[in-house]
């Protein structure tokens, strides 16, 4: 799975420094940089996995990133800061030599997988999303999928976009091999 | 200019584009593009694009001639239709006859393929017949006499996600992911590298098609009303 990535930093340079790093050294990742808190779709709820910040947008934002704070990340300068506000909030200490900071991001995303080992049976499809894609294949629209399965609009396309990101397919054509190949259609 | 193809070998097929063929001695870029007659700011910035995907500087390509951009364009298509396509289906061929006849996928997999070749053909012939001639005609009438002519709406232009790479993109997918049974790996690995060359350069393309030869029509067409 992709992790979804929010870099929240003024400071151009920190921002395309931690985006260039993040990108190379965590593919796959989809990053995506905004220069301040309100450029961000704070109430696009959860569309990113993590949240890089200073602690200043921290300390703006204080009750949408407490409640987020497992995923969220502040940069600081030095070790210890001095604000017991942030308590239980990762931090990045941004002066440490490359590879400590790697260490640290490296030590944040292992984490990830040791909680959420329901992430790994992913590869197969559920009854539901094997039912969308028979439909898919007949070529009929997500309206008339939608329509047979009693379901809404909404969960099909939701469906679709699972069964798109579990298969790394994308295409009508390309999922209709994959179906054939599996016997599902 | 060797130095730069040594490091790159990927980049002969977009120079062999612009005419220059190999046996290219100490020669700099711009000797090169002086004796083929091309604009050495094109080419380089060409070059660059294919090169780096994080470089892709929009304005400079925009103020290149429409002219300049659909021949590149026009040659990137002749180039998948007589060499990349015949490549991957050659190899394709030899993987799924060397491979265990009874593997049903890859006999899919070669229908897939011949899907998204038809994709693409159609495309290319499109382009040479309609969208590309419209192009050079609109530039053509602004130089001649601005405000003629009958407006041609190509909506499916503007396209996010491009049918193409989809298709591509889901051709590899299927092989890395989703290959099961006997097969040849040797040969297995020629069509899959065949076909993210392609996808490479198919990439390229339409960052230019999309991005530059587009907004440029969009600006011509505002320009003539």
């Amino acid at each position: 799975m992709k992790r979804r990535i929010a870099i929240i930093l003024s400071d151009t340079l920190q921002r395309t420094g931690l985006h260039y790093l993040l990108s190379v050294c965590f593919h796959p990742a989809e990053i995506t940089c905004f220069p301040a808190f309100e450029t961000f779709p704070a109430d696009n709820n959860d569309t990113f996995d993590y949240y890089f910040i200073t602690s200043d947008t921290f300390a703006l934002n204080t009750d949408y990133f407490l409640s987020r704070r497992n995923k969220t990340v502040v940069l600081v300068q030095h070790n210890l800061p001095a604000d017991g506000n942030s308590a239980g909030v990762n931090h990045l200490y941004i002066c440490s030599p490359q590879e400590t900071i790697l260490e640290q991001l490296q030590q944040l995303f292992a984490g990830e997988n040791a909680n959420s080992t329901a992430g790994e049976d992913s590869k197969g499809l559920s009854a539901r999303e094997t039912d969308v894609l028979r439909l898919i294949v007949t070529g009929i629209t997500n309206k008339e999928i939608a329509d047979k399965l009693n379901i809404s609009l909404n969960t099909v396309l939701t469906h679709r976009k699972n069964i798109t990101s579990k298969l790394g397919i994308k295409t009508v054509s390309g999922l209709t091999v994959y179906a054939i190949m599996n016997g599902i259609y | 200019m060797s130095e730069v193809v040594e490091e790159h070998p990927s980049l002969i097929p977009v120079i062999n584009r612009f005419g220059i063929r190999l046996g290219l001695g100490d020669k700099s870029v711009k000797a090169v593009c002086a004796e083929h007659q091309l604009d050495t700011d094109f080419v380089l910035t060409v070059i660059n694009t294919f090169l780096n995907d994080e470089y892709f500087p929009e304005r400079k390509l925009q103020t290149f001639h429409t002219s300049q951009i659909i021949d590149y364009l026009t040659k990137t298509n002749q180039y998948y239709l007589r060499f990349q396509l015949p490549n991957i289906e050659r190899h394709l061929n030899s993987f799924i006859s060397m491979s265990t006849p009874d593997n049903h996928t890859l006999a899919l997999i070669g229908k897939f393929f011949s899907t998204f070749k038809e994709e693409l053909t159609a495309r290319i012939e499109a382009d040479g017949k309609v969208w590309f001639p419209y192009c050079l005609s609109l530039s053509e009438q602004l130089t001649a006499c601005p405000a003629s002519g009958e407006e041609l709406h190509l909506g499916s232009e503007a396209h996010e996600e491009d049918t193409i790479e989809a298709l591509l993109f889901d051709l590899k997918s299927i092989m890395i992911k989703h290959l099961s049974g006997e097969y040849n790996e040797n040969l297995c690995y020629a069509v899959i590298f065949a076909i993210s060359s392609l996808e490479k350069d198919i990439k390229q393309h339409n960052r230019i098609r999309y991005r530059i030869l587009t907004p440029m029509v969009a600006a011509m067409e505002k320009l003539r009303k």
